[in-house]
C-alpha cells in the first residue's frame, strides 16, 4: 500500500483515539471515562506465571479470585479492562452509569465500579476498575459459571503466551527493553510475527485477504473468527459456505449465521489458508471496539498455533506446536 | 475459468455421469454476491441431499421429496428457484438480512453456536456400569469413604491440584498435600463416573497409571463404585464371567475374582433395573443368591437386580376396590402398571425406582385418579399426574404468599411449562422438593398464574421478557 494512504490510515485511527476527554461518541455509542485515571500497576512476585486453563467451548477461561469470590473468567482481550457478571455483582457500588445504546434494545443496565482485589495466582490488582454487565448468553450458551471477563488493560505490562495444546497460559514479566527475558522463555521457534495497535485497548491487526488489506480485532472471546458481510462480497467471490444456521438474539430474533471457508488470509507474514470465518455485520461490533473494523480474528485463527501477545512491544507472535 | 480446468471438469462430469452414484455430483453451497446460492443435483443420493440440506440449515426438509421435485421446504425457508440447468436446480436466498445483525460483542453470536463436541466435555454422561483399569493403583477408597487421589513423585515441585468434574475442573481448589512419596488429596465422591487430571505448577498432567483415558483431552477415568457382584462355591471353576443387560450380554469382559473362597466383582452399576446370568466354565446359571428371577421372551431366566431408592406409595380407604394399581413415569406408564397389596386401612407397595422426577397415578378398578395424599402434581401429555421426586437434591422455597390460590415451579428443568411443579404450602412457605442436574438452572415462580422471580434469592438473570429470570447453579 502507498505510503500515502498508509499515513491516512493512520490518522483515521489516531484521531479518535487521541480524546482524552471523559466522554467520546462514535457511532451513536457514548463511552464515559473512556480515558479514566490508570488502575494502579499489578504487583506480583514471579517472572513467568503459569495458569492452568479450562475450556468451556472454544473460550479460554481460567480462574481467579476476586474480593473474597473465587471463580471463571474469559480471557478476553476484545474487552478493554475488567468487566463483571450482573448475575453475581449487581449489588457492588455505582461509580458511574454505562451509557451503551444497550444490545438491541434490551435494557443495558451496565455500570462501572471498583473492586478492592483481584488475584491471578501470584499477580495481584488493588482497586481495579470493572464493568459489570449482563453476561448471562456466555453462561448459557457454554453452561459454565462465569464471574467476568479480563480485559487488555490488565495484561497491559506483560507478555501473554496461550498454549491451546496443553491448555496453559503464562504471563510473563518483560525487561527493560519490553522482550521476554532469555531465561524465561518458553517457546522458540517463530512461525510468525505481527505488530499491532492498541486503539480503545483493543488490538488491531493488519491482514490482507486476496491482497486486500484489512483491519482485524484479535478477540480471544470469540469463539470463531468474523468477517463484515459488505466487505466479504468486494474481496471474495463465491465463498464455500461450511454451514448455515439461525440462532436467537436477545430479544428473541433470529439472527442468521454463515461460516465460509477462504483461502488467502495473510497476517504478519504468513500466509493461512482453509480458514473458517463467520460472514456477519460488523458495524454495531466496530463501535463496541470504537473503531470500525472489518473483520475479528477469534478461534478459527488462533487456535492454528500458540501465540504470545507482548502488550509492551505491540506484537503478536505465533509458534509451531513442539511436541517437546 | 482456466481452459485446464474447465477440460477438468467436464472431465469429472462425464465420470458423473458414467457412475451416477459414486462419483462426486454437483450439489454446493456457495455465497454470491447478495445472495446464497444452493445448487442440488437431482441424480444426488438422499445421503448427500441431506449432507446438503444440513449445510444450509434447513432441518424440517425431506431430501427425499426434493429429489421428487417437491421443493415446498426450501420455499418455506425463503428459498427461491432461480434456474434449472440440466440436473441442476438452484436455489437463491437473500443475504441482506446479514446487515441487520445487531450484535455488538463477537461473543454474543459465537457462544450461541453449538461446538461439534459432543455434549460436556470433561464432564462424563451416565454409563451403565463401569470398571476401573490401573496399571498401579493411584486412586482407592478409604475406610472413612473419602477417595483418596494420589499421584507419585514430582518431589521437586511447589505445587499440585487435583481438578475433576467433580470439582468443576477448578485450578484453585483440590489442593493436594505433599508426602515423602508424592501427593494426595482426599475427595467425597458419590457413586458414579469422574474424569480428573493433575496439575503441577500450573501444567496438566493426566494420571499415567490410569489405563482408563477419555476421547476428550487425554482425561483419566475413575469409577467409584457401588455394587459388588458374589458368587459362593463353585471353588473348582476356572473361569466365571458376568454378562448382563448392563454390558449388552458381552461373554468375555467382565471375570469374576476369587477372593476369600468367594468369586466377586466390585463395579459401578447405574441405578435402575438390571438381569444378569454367570457363565461358570462355559455353563450357564442364574445368581443362586438372589431369588429374583424372571424368565424372558426368550425362555432365558436371568436374576434380577434393582438398584435405587425404596419408595413407598400408599392409597388410604378403596378397601372395597378389587385392584389397586401404580403406573408413573418411572415404569412407562401403562406398560407396567404395578399392582398394589390390600392392607388394613388401604393399599400399599415398595417399589426401588431409579433417582428422578416422575409423575405418577393409581389405578383403583380401572379408574386413573391421582394420588389424594400428595398434595404436589406436574403435567405430562396435558394430563395433571401426581408429582414425585425420588433422592431429590434440592428443595425450592417461596415465604408469604398465604392467601395465594397456587403456586407453581416453572424452570430450564422442565422447559418452563406454566404448570410446571406444584408447590405445596405447609403454613409459612411454599415447598417443592426437585432432583436436578449438575449446572445452571434458571427458574420462576408462578404465584396465581403471575411469573415471580424468587424474592429469596439474590441470582437472576435478564430474560427476553425483560421480567428477569432467577438462577441457581447445582453442583
Amino acid at each position: 500500500m502507498p505510503k500515502f494512504y498508509l499515513l491516512v490510515l493512520f490518522l483515521f485511527f489516531c484521531c479518535p483515539g487521541a480524546a482524552g476527554s471523559e466522554k467520546v461518541i462514535l457511532d451513536g455509542i457514548t463511552f464515559k471515562n473512556v480515558n479514566p485515571d490508570p488502575d494502579p500497576s499489578p504487583t506480583g512476585d514471579f517472572k513467568t506465571l503459569v495458569i492452568p486453563i479450562k475450556r468451556a467451548g472454544n473460550l479460554i477461561v481460567i480462574e481467579a479470585q476476586i474480593d473474597t469470590l473465587e471463580g471463571n473468567f474469559v480471557l478476553d482481550t476484545g474487552a478493554p479492562y475488567l468487566v463483571l457478571n450482573e448475575t453475581y455483582f449487581r449489588d457492588l457500588p455505582h461509580a458511574a452509569e454505562q451509557e451503551s445504546a444497550g444490545i438491541n434494545g434490551a435494557a443495558g443496565s451496565s455500570f462501572t465500579t471498583y473492586v478492592r482485589n483481584l488475584n491471578i495466582l501470584d499477580l495481584h490488582y488493588s482497586k481495579l476498575r470493572a464493568d459489570v454487565t449482563d453476561l448471562s448468553s456466555i453462561e448459557n450458551g457454554r453452561g459454565i459459571k462465569i464471574l467476568g471477563l479480563l480485559g487488555t488493560r490488565l495484561l497491559a505490562d506483560f507478555a501473554v503466551t496461550v498454549d491451546l495444546f496443553r491448555n496453559t497460559l503464562y504471563i510473563q514479566k518483560l525487561d527493560e527493553n519490553g522482550n521476554i527475558p532469555e531465561a524465561e522463555k518458553v517457546f522458540h521457534d517463530r512461525f510468525m510475527v505481527s505488530p499491532f495497535k492498541m486503539l480503545n485497548d483493543v488490538i488491531l491487526m493488519k491482514g490482507t485477504v486476496n491482497d486486500n488489506s484489512l483491519w482485524f480485532a484479535f478477540d480471544s472471546a470469540a469463539e470463531t473468527s468474523l468477517l463484515d458481510y459488505r466487505r466479504s462480497k468486494k474481496l471474495i467471490p463465491d465463498m464455500e459456505v461450511i454451514s448455515r444456521s439461525k440462532i436467537m438474539g436477545i430479544g428473541g430474533t433470529s439472527i442468521e449465521v454463515i461460516y465460509t471457508r477462504f483461502d488467502n488470509l495473510v497476517v504478519g507474514d504468513r500466509k493461512y489458508m482453509k480458514n473458517r470465518i463467520m460472514i456477519t455485520s460488523l458495524e454495531k461490533m466496530g463501535s463496541a471496539y470504537g473503531y470500525k473494523i472489518d473483520g475479528v480474528l477469534g478461534y478459527d485463527f488462533f487456535v492454528r498455533g500458540i501465540f504470545t501477545i507482548n502488550f509492551v512491544k505491540k506484537e503478536f507472535e505465533m509458534y509451531i506446536y513442539n511436541n517437546q | 475459468m482456466k481452459r485446464g480446468a474447465y477440460i477438468v471438469i467436464v472431465f469429472f462430469a462425464m465420470i458423473c455421469m458414467a457412475l451416477p452414484v459414486s462419483a462426486q455430483k454437483r450439489s454446493n453451497l456457495i455465497m454470491g454476491s447478495d445472495k446464497l446460492v444452493l445448487l442440488i443435483d437431482m441424480r444426488s443420493s438422499k445421503t448427500e441431499v441431506d449432507t446438503l440440506l444440513k449445510k444450509a440449515g434447513l432441518k424440517g426438509a425431506n431430501a427425499a421429496a426434493i429429489l421428487k421435485g417437491d421443493f415446498s421446504a426450501l420455499q418455506k425457508d425463503g428459498w427461491t428457484m432461480a434456474k434449472k440447468r440440466g440436473n441442476i436446480v438452484e436455489f437463491d436466498s437473500p443475504l441482506e438480512n446479514l446487515n441487520k445483525n445487531p450484535q455488538i460483542k463477537p461473543y454474543l453470536i459465537t457462544t450461541k453456536i453449538d461446538n461439534d463436541d459432543e455434549g460436556s466435555p470433561g464432564y462424563p454422561t451416565d454409563v451403565n456400569f463401569g470398571i476401573n483399569n490401573f496399571a498401579k493403583v493411584t486412586v482407592h477408597e478409604l475406610p472413612s469413604g473419602l477417595t483418596r487421589f494420589f499421584l507419585p513423585g514430582y518431589l521437586q515441585n511447589r505445587r499440585a491440584l487435583l481438578s475433576g468434574n467433580f470439582n468443576n475442573w477448578s485450578t484453585l481448589k483440590g489442593v493436594m498435600a505433599k508426602t515423602d512419596s508424592g501427593w494426595i488429596a482426599d475427595v467425597k465422591l458419590k457413586p458414579g463416573k469422574y474424569e480428573y487430571k493433575f496439575i503441577v505448577d500450573g501444567h496438566w498432567i493426566n494420571d499415567r497409571y490410569n489405563n482408563l483415558v477419555a476421547d476428550h483431552d487425554d482425561n483419566s477415568i475413575y469409577f467409584r463404585y457401588n455394587y459388588t457382584f458374589k458368587l459362593n462355591g463353585n471353588a473348582n471353576a476356572h473361569k466365571i464371567i458376568l454378562t448382563g443387560s448392563f454390558n449388552n450380554w458381552d461373554a468375555n469382559s467382565i471375570i469374576m475374582e476369587k477372593s476369600g473362597g468367594v468369586w466377586q466383582k466390585q463395579m459401578y452399576l447405574h441405578d435402575g433395573t438390571q438381569a444378569y446370568r454367570f457363565l461358570v466354565d462355559g455353563k450357564w446359571i442364574t445368581d443362586p443368591a438372589n431369588s429374583n428371577k424372571i424368565q424372558g421372551d426368550d425362555g432365558i431366566i436371568n436374576s434380577i437386580l434393582n438398584l435405587g431408592e425404596t419408595v413407598i406409595f400408599k392409597l388410604d380407604g378403596y378397601t372395597d376396590a378389587k385392584k389397586v394399581y401404580v403406573g408413573g413415569s418411572f415404569n412407562n406408564w401403562e406398560r407396567g402398571l404395578i399392582p398394589l397389596t390390600k392392607t388394613k386401612t388401604g393399599w400399599a407397595l415398595s417399589l426401588i425406582i431409579p433417582p428422578g422426577n416422575y409423575g405418577y397415578k393409581f389405578v383403583v378398578d380401572d379408574k386413573w385418579i391421582t394420588d389424594p395424599a400428595n398434595p404436589r402434581s406436574m403435567v405430562e401429555g396435558g394430563i395433571v399426574n401426581s408429582f414425585i421426586s425420588v433422592k431429590p437434591n434440592y428443595t425450592f422455597k417461596l415465604s408469604g404468599f398465604n392467601n395465594a390460590k397456587s403456586v407453581h415451579l416453572a424452570g430450564s428443568f422442565n422447559n418452563f411449562d406454566k404448570f410446571g411443579y406444584s408447590m405445596a404450602f405447609n403454613g409459612s412457605e411454599w415447598t417443592v422438593s426437585v432432583r436436578l442436574k449438575p449446572g445452571k438452572q434458571l427458574y420462576k415462580f408462578i404465584v396465581d398464574d403471575k411469573w415471580i422471580i424468587d424474592p429469596g434469592n439474590k441470582l437472576y438473570e435478564p430474560n427476553q421478557y425483560n421480567s428477569g429470570n432467577s438462577v441457581l447453579w447445582i453442583e
